[in-house]
């Protein structure tokens, strides 16, 4: 990974991690305890209609870049709660644009 | 979180707009599918993990809402009937701007939300999607009793047991909270009440329906029975049943469901059959 994807990801992360923290309530979560090895379904026990509130502020931040339709439709609803906070920042973070 | 107010209750909607470009010999604007989801511990986030991305790509605008009182929709008191509901659908839709006919996927008992609106507004509804659909029963009674037992059993185990003070102790947030939720829904409104005053849609008023319906139940559902009481009795309807499954065809039979309304929502809305179930590699 070059220090330019370095920079990428940890502004991803940093992203995902404030949106997560708005979903769940800052109340359970704090910033500072959710890492790339987090898991929404584990650790986080994200509800599903709180995926879908995350969706949507993934989409309100980076639009079609979030490329929701393959995270979404890609896999069923186990797959995506099995998901780490790692894997969501590595699908956006691959689809941005360098040096954004 | 996109909210709307309709009939004077904040309701939770997510659209997700068509995907892919329009459909080869489509014209005019894209069709409308609409996602009516079952009772108490559902919501809309059951349709967007499974049909609702696959539906916008087919080229259709996929609209999910949170039914009253349930997922994010504002939790009122009163008005769980299937009056209430049908109103609101159609108030939603109205608030949306969309006023041309549209299809109706629903799960559950979200069917006989759909089955009520069809009947109420031939004009604005223009085909029917019902997977594992309460709804239709030849006598009522029996419908009506089968119905309150299984969702007032549910209350009165929340009720006596404090499950979700005792799922959040735990540490269980997840489903402590889910059933916070439903215990607010079954005890706290007159959702049971309502549902006590619901009637099942007769033979003689499944006849009367004008839209196509395509029905998906489960080979072992407590349900295949009303599968079979729609082909009998709705003249456009279409009866898959799905070999092994019971009643979470859409959780648990997802692909197959697909394989099924896809091309059934070309034929009858126009959108695109996917490459995949045309047995063609994308």
């Amino acid at each position: 990974m070059t220090a330019a994807d370095e920079v990428l990801y940890e502004a991803v992360q940093h992203e995902v991690v404030r949106m997560l923290v708005e979903v769940v309530g800052d109340d359970f979560l704090l910033e500072t305890a959710v890492g790339p090895e987090t898991t929404l379904n584990d650790d986080l026990a994200l509800e599903s209609i709180e995926f879908v509130a995350l969706a949507e502020r993934l989409h309100d931040r980076y639009g079609a870049r979030a490329d929701l339709a393959a995270l979404v439709a890609g896999l069923d609803l186990d797959q995506i709660m099995r998901m780490t906070v790692g894997d969501l920042v590595e699908h956006i973070a691959s689809r941005q644009p360098a040096g954004v | 979180m996109p909210e709307v107010t309709a009939r004077g209750t904040r309701f939770h909607v997510q659209t997700i707009e068509p995907r892919g470009g329009p459909a080869p010999c489509s014209a005019g604007p894209p069709p409308t599918v609409v996602f009516v989801h079952g009772l108490v511990m559902d919501n809309l986030s059951s349709f967007y993990s499974t049909l609702a991305w696959p539906v916008a790509a087919a080229g259709a605008r996929a609209v999910l809402y949170d039914l009253r009182g349930h997922g994010r929709s504002e939790r009122t008191p009163t008005g769980y009937g299937a009056a209430d509901a049908v109103a609101d659908l159609f108030a939603l839709l109205d608030e949306l701007g969309h006023r041309r006919p549209v299809h109706l996927v629903a799960n559950s008992f979200g069917g006989l939300i759909a089955l009520n609106a069809a009947l109420a507004r031939p004009d604005r509804v223009a085909g029917l999607v019902l997977i594992e659909a309460h709804g239709p029963a030849e006598r009522p009674v029996e419908w009506s009793e089968e119905m309150l037992n299984s969702l007032g059993k549910f209350g009165l185990v929340l009720e006596y047991e404090e499950l979700a003070g005792r799922l959040m102790d735990t540490g269980d947030r997840r489903h402590g909270k889910q059933v916070a939720t439903a215990e607010a829904l079954v005890n706290g409104t007159t959702l049971i009440e309502d549902l006590a005053a619901a009637r099942p849609v007769p033979p003689a008023a499944l006849a009367t329906l004008a839209c196509p319906v395509l029905a998906v139940y489960g080979e072992h559902s407590g349900l295949a029975g009303t599968g079979r009481l729609l082909l009998r009795s709705v003249p456009g309807c279409t009866l898959h049943i799905m070999a092994g499954h019971a009643h979470t065809v859409l959780r648990e039979g997802t692909a197959e469901l697909l394989e099924v309304m896809l091309p059934w929502l070309s034929h009858h809305a126009g959108t695109k059959v996917p490459a995949a179930v045309n047995g063609v590699a994308p």
